[in-house]
């Protein structure tokens, strides 16, 4: 039952647009603003579902297997995987639903990743790939290093995010910011109006994490969200004709572009949007250095940052901490040195009296 | 007190942000920014950023389809 990706995939692309959720700008936003608003949520997201697969691989549900920890793939991908996603405007994911959003920046990043992602598994570079990923050191996660159960990093895990979450929640309270007039009534509000908060975006992209876990495997595919690896069979499969590559993770990706579709749209906030032409060739040149990244980390900021993490496998959190020293490395390349420098790339602003 | 727009259609985010702020340190207290976007996720970002540095939001609605404006006057 492949179909069950579909759904899964089109709730995932809805959740993402109305909550605005973005990784990229999660792990940009550490440094760029100092700001955690949405790093704090995706660790909840994180630990929604670390909870959630322990449970299920208790009860013999779910039988997740880490990947092997290769350290050098992981921390050059992961690096490369970063720069490429602010280059892109946004990760993995975040391209996706915002190609969903009409912006044609991002179906141009997503077509190059998608593209360079395919070269690296299943192209001429697939060899590469695969040797670079082979060169694999001691145990896989945590809990296997130190001998514990599962439940050992799962519930330390859990309990310093709670922390995080009631220290964020507090500092928040009470300070009131601006919000769009209201279009709709009743429930048209709640779900197509009003954005959702990055808490309510984090706390569904978790559990929805864990039934693509539970559907996924029932449809014979043993892995949770991903998205390189169904984005490099997307094209391979359009040009080799091969159908056995169409499986749920394939569903998964085209449905978080029908669902953030359907969410911008019920929401009038879609639109067929073109950017200059820099913009379009950060893009196409982030979107190929995301496909690269990815492949060679083993996964993007799904794959690796929210699903392998979840496991605490090596792979997962190293790649985590190289994506967001890649992302602090491109802001500063793109965002804070044109600002600092006198004679920047990108001219001040123009401002224009209002009549 | 004056009142200034800027235009950042096209632009993705963070850029509209990052042009805001910038923007911002030309204007005197109570000047009124008037910024308009295309970029979804700066209907965060945008009020946010005018939350937690004092400035108050005196207009915010759309403009259209994926279209908005707000305005944002200078606090101290």
């Amino acid at each position: 039952m492949i179909l069950t990706g579909l759904l899964v995939g089109a709730a995932l692309g809805y959740v993402l647009q109305r909550s605005r959720f973005c990784v990229t700008g999660a792990f940009r936003d550490l440094y760029l603003t100092r700001s955690t608003r949405y790093f704090t949520p995706f660790m909840l997201a994180i630990a929604i579902q670390a909870v959630g697969v322990a449970a299920l691989t208790s009860a013999g549900v779910l039988a997740p297997e880490a990947a092997s920890f290769a350290p050098v793939a992981v921390i050059v991908g992961g690096l490369l995987f970063g720069i490429g996603i602010i280059f892109a405007g946004g990760c993995a994911t975040g391209t996706y639903y915002r190609a969903g959003e009409g912006l044609i920046g991002s179906w141009a990043a997503l077509i190059f990743y998608a593209l360079f992602a395919a070269i690296m598994k299943f192209g001429p570079l697939g060899a590469f790939t695969e040797a670079a990923r082979s060169r694999t050191v001691g145990e896989a996660t945590i809990q296997d290093t130190l001998g514990v159960s599962h439940w050992v990093p799962t519930v330390i895990f859990a309990g310093l995010v709670t922390a995080l979450v009631v220290w964020q929640v507090r500092r928040n309270a009470g300070r009131p910011r601006a919000a769009l007039p209201a279009r709709r009534t009743g429930l048209g509000h709640y779900l197509a109006d009003i954005p959702w908060s990055p808490w309510v975006g984090g706390v569904l992209l978790g559990l929805l994490a864990i039934i693509a876990w539970v559907t996924s495997t029932a449809s014979g595919r043993n892995g949770g969200l991903g998205i390189t690896t169904p984005s490099a069979k997307i094209v391979t499969y359009l040009t080799t004709g091969d159908i056995t590559l169409v499986d749920w993770s394939v569903m998964l990706v085209l449905g978080i572009l029908v669902g953030s579709f359907i969410a911008a749209k019920l929401s009038g906030e879609f639109r067929w949007r073109v950017p200059d032409a820099r913009t379009i060739l950060r893009s196409v040149g982030g979107g190929a250095l995301m496909g690269v990244g990815a492949a060679l980390a083993g996964g993007c900021t799904i794959g690796n940052s929210l699903v392998e993490t979840s496991l605490f496998s090596y792979q997962g959190w190293v790649s985590l901490v190289a994506i967001v020293l890649g992302t602090w490395g491109a802001a500063w390349l793109l965002m804070v040195r044109p600002q600092k420098a006198a004679a920047a790339s990108r001219p001040a602003p123009t401002l224009t009296p209002a009549a | 007190m004056a009142a200034y727009t800027l235009e950042t259609n096209g632009a993705v985010c963070p850029f509209p942000l990052i042009d805001a702020k910038q923007a911002m340190e030309q204007l005197s207290t109570g000047d009124d920014l008037i910024i308009g976007f295309d970029c979804t996720q700066a209907t965060d970002s945008l009020p946010q950023w005018a939350a937690e540095s004092g400035h108050e939001v005196v207009a915010f609605d759309r403009t259209g389809d994926a279209g908005w404006t707000i305005t944002v006057r200078k606090g101290v």
